[in-house]
């Protein structure tokens, strides 16, 4: 084989096949994560705002408080309880993430 | 029945929230835009495809700036580009990676172990804008005009680096000096 012949085989070895559903999944997962992460931080703005707006009406709420103690108290387990879980929930998602790929990525 | 969707038409769907279309441009252009960057880069597949993974994420985020829908293949390897220098200025792979990667070399036929590493060699000795125009014209037969409008080179440093590239890979192949 000629040197030139030589370079053409060597980088058309390299090349990838045409249709690869594994990485295509890959690039799907990466996405949806980055999704979610953007879903997240369009929510803090929010929840900014909500502590703020709670903080402002903590006199108004406090003299209420015993009148609405047992409405809110459930709802307000319900949502921590909501965001504990989406925070576990990612976190777990990257976290077995990064371990699936560890395990499958060729020694 | 209805043609394949054009890149422009399926960039249309991307943009309008589409992850079927996104995922149709994936599967298009993977295999151009992996291969590139496992050219480019020279080390182990995995590292390589990290990074295509990385350039696509990227390019789901930023499809709004597309300019040109049409283009989209040069403007994936674009990203792909620029992820893979920040991936070469880190400097993350190490000598026990590589080593471990050598182990496992595989090539064509005709063509010996000792060759393959020695055009690894070359390849990694290239400056990195002489290694990505030879990656894209050498390697997966663009133009010396689509490469330009990729790595953002002028039309004449893209000819005058493949050429130096090619001259430089295939001396280390056994070839002249001046081939």
């Amino acid at each position: 084989m000629t040197p030139e012949q030589k370079l053409a085989a060597l980088f058309a070895a390299e090349a990838p096949p045409r249709r690869d559903y594994a990485f295509q999944i890959a690039v799907a997962e990466r996405i949806a994560k980055r999704r979610a992460w953007l879903t997240v931080a369009a929510l803090l703005p929010w929840l900014v705002v909500s502590g703020i707006v709670l903080w402002a009406l903590h006199p108004v709420l406090e003299r209420m408080s015993g009148e609405l103690a047992p409405m809110i108290q459930p709802v307000a387990f319900v949502l921590g309880g909501a965001v504990v879980a989406a925070g576990v929930g990612l976190w777990l998602t990257s976290a077995l993430q990064r371990s699936v790929t560890v395990a499958a990525t060729p020694k | 029945m209805q043609g394949a969707p054009t890149d422009a038409e399926l960039v249309r769907r991307a943009l309008a929230g589409s992850d079927a279309a996104f995922s149709r441009l994936v599967e298009r252009h993977q295999a151009a835009v992996r291969a590139f960057v496992r050219r480019f880069l020279g080390s182990g597949w995995a590292e390589a495809d990290d990074v295509a993974q990385d350039a696509f994420v990227a390019a789901w985020s930023s499809l709004r700036t597309l300019k040109d829908p049409a283009g989209v293949r040069s403007w994936l390897c674009g990203i792909a580009w620029r992820k893979a220098q920040d991936r070469v200025r880190g400097a993350r792979r190490g000598a026990a990676r590589d080593s471990g990667w050598l182990e496992t070399i595989e090539v064509p036929a005709g063509v010996s172990p000792e060759e393959k590493l020695a055009l690894q060699a070359a390849m990694a000795e290239l400056p990195t804008d002489v290694r990505a125009c030879v990656a894209l014209c050498l390697g997966d037969g663009w133009s010396h005009g689509e490469a330009s409008e990729t790595l953002g080179l002028p039309l004449g440093t893209v000819k005058s680096h493949v050429a130096r590239g090619r001259a430089r890979l295939l001396k280390a192949l056994g070839g002249s000096d001046d081939a």
